[in-house]
């Protein structure tokens, strides 16, 4: 019986950790769309000089976009970044990193 | 009275309801339009240019030139690094906004089967390009002679020193390759037409010799038109000066007048009615018309280049078309005062566009920036005859919502459109 609570309580505590990093996928969508699909194109597919997003790993795209918000340059569209970043909370930023990362 | 005023209202309600039925449109002239898809999977399609026979060509900025025609897709030349190409130059590259991008067929091409190409190539840096600051001649417009497989038998580079931004720069898109204008046109008296940006450098738009922010005007062996009319000390094949970053450019058909439809910086999109010798007005130098120090030596985004401000209190610290230039060229046209993208031009010609017909359609990309709203969109635009104002806009029901990076006519009289997203559409209208 000590077993099962043990086995419970790692569970929960694995899918707690878990779905706290982890992103709404739908959420991050409907951010998506306010802003980033302006440059980046249709589900991160990217356009012109912007970048493509789609796929990337989540905790890159989680670093990329604080990175940005803390107003620290990375690349040659920090400027445009940094504005776009600093009012993304981490719920959205996490929500945007899930949505960016299911498109394949 | 009652009675009269529920009568007064049913006539109003009645006569709006007609005023707005597409039949009573249709009667107005105005023409149906539909939207069709005719290539896709494209990667970054930038300009479209058509031979005689319909075969179209097209370029893709970081891939080549390659035609489309009855019997398939035929890629004509290659840049560095692409493949499936039946020719390819490693001197053309790409990089940020620059790449392969303006196309145009010879009016002779039946006979002398040349097409002209703009693109970025490395092989006229020479001792530039060391810098941000210095000369760097990297953008070229290439006369291709193709045979009848459409394979190039001849390259010869006719223009060699339209400016190029090397390296990043601490500017919004501040990336190398901003800013090359390169959309090509041949006029109606037969010369080229070739674009240019100013770089990101702040001294190049309003500089008497260096080929950046002007439209030129030449042959096809890239000589000035004797009859440009350039400031003295000016280099002779500038049609016009003082522009930002030239993408739009075509001739009205009842005058044969020069249009072009530049993107503004965070303000002031702008379609201008071109005038020999003339000045855009973009000045982006600092310490002139009471600016101070600017980021890398170019004001282009201030006075606040890192958040957004209202696009009025932009434009009046750093105006697209400064009035202090007596040479200046006012635009007809400012997008009421915002800028979207706007990035390419074509007339409307041919009676199937009914009232619309010698209408300027006009490509907007769409940025959303500092609170403007995006507004990707095709707008039709009446200019007035004096070609200082319009009297109408509107947007052209496409029912695309896409980033529209080039406008051509066909000689089908079609409109056709490439997107950033990697299509193009033939856009038709029908009476």
């Amino acid at each position: 019986m000590r077993s099962l609570y043990f086995s419970v309580a790692i569970f929960m505590s694995f899918f707690c950790f878990n779905f706290a990093k982890s992103g709404d996928i739908k959420a991050g969508e409907t951010r998506y769309a306010q802003n980033c699909g302006n440059c980046h194109g249709p589900a991160g597919m990217g356009l012109a000089s912007y970048p493509k997003l789609k796929g990337k790993e989540v905790p890159y795209l989680v670093d990329r976009l604080k990175t940005y918000r803390a107003g620290t340059k990375v690349g040659p569209n920090s400027s445009l970044m940094i504005m776009m970043a600093q009012p993304l909370s981490d719920a959205e930023i996490n929500n945007l990193a899930a949505y960016l990362n299911a498109q394949k | 009275m009652l009675k009269k005023s529920k009568l007064l209202s049913a006539a109003i309600v009645a006569t709006a309801a007609f005023m707005a039925s597409p039949s009573h449109a249709d009667t107005m002239g105005t023409p149906k339009i539909s939207a069709m898809s005719i290539l896709n999977g494209l990667e970054n399609p930038w300009d479209m240019a058509f031979a005689p026979n319909g075969d179209m060509f097209f370029t893709e900025k970081c891939k080549g030139l390659s035609v489309k025609t009855g019997s398939g897709v035929v890629n004509v030349l290659g840049m560095k690094g692409s493949k499936g190409y039946s020719s390819s130059n490693g001197d053309l590259f790409c990089s940020g906004q620059a790449g392969m991008m303006g196309v145009a067929v010879d009016p002779n091409f039946n006979k002398n089967r040349r097409v002209y190409v703009a693109s970025t190539s490395d092989k006229y840096h020479g001792s530039g390009c060391k810098t941000n600051f210095e000369k760097c001649d990297g953008n070229i417009v290439m006369r291709l002679t193709l045979d009848k497989n459409m394979k190039v038998t001849d390259r010869t580079d006719i223009i060699k020193d339209i400016q190029y931004k090397p390296f990043e720069s601490n500017h919004p898109f501040g990336g190398p390759g901003a800013h090359n204008g390169n959309r090509l046109r041949f006029g109606p008296d037969g010369y080229l037409w070739a674009t240019t940006g100013d770089r990101h450098r702040g001294v190049v738009p309003q500089s008497p010799k260096l080929l950046g922010g002007n439209v030129l005007r030449v042959n096809t062996d890239g000589e000035a038109h004797p009859g440009n009319k350039p400031p003295r000390g000016f280099d002779k094949r500038m049609y016009t000066y003082g522009h930002r970053n030239v993408q739009g450019i075509d001739f009205r058909p009842s005058d044969g007048r020069a249009f072009t439809a530049e993107h503004g910086p965070w303000q002031n999109d702008e379609i201008t009615a071109l005038v020999n010798g003339g000045n855009g007005g973009w000045d982006p130098r600092p310490n002139v018309a009471g600016r101070g120090d600017c980021p890398d030596k170019y004001c282009g985004y201030m006075p606040n280049q890192k958040e957004g401000m209202l696009p009025a209190a932009r434009a009046a610290f750093m105006p697209m078309s400064d009035e202090r230039f007596k040479d200046l060229m006012p635009p007809a046209w400012n997008n009421n005062g915002l800028s979207q993208g706007t990035g390419s031009a074509a007339f409307l010609k041919g009676s199937n566009w009914g009232y619309w017909e010698g209408r300027m359609a006009v490509g907007i990309m769409g940025i959303g920036f500092g609170g403007t709203p995006s507004g990707m969109r095709i707008d039709v635009v009446d200019i007035a005859k004096d070609g200082k104002s319009i009297k109408s806009v509107i947007h052209m029901p496409t029912g695309l919502t896409k980033r529209f990076r080039g406008l051509r006519l066909g000689p089908d009289g079609a409109l056709y459109a490439a997107v950033d997203e990697g299509e193009i559409y033939k856009i038709t209208a029908a009476k």
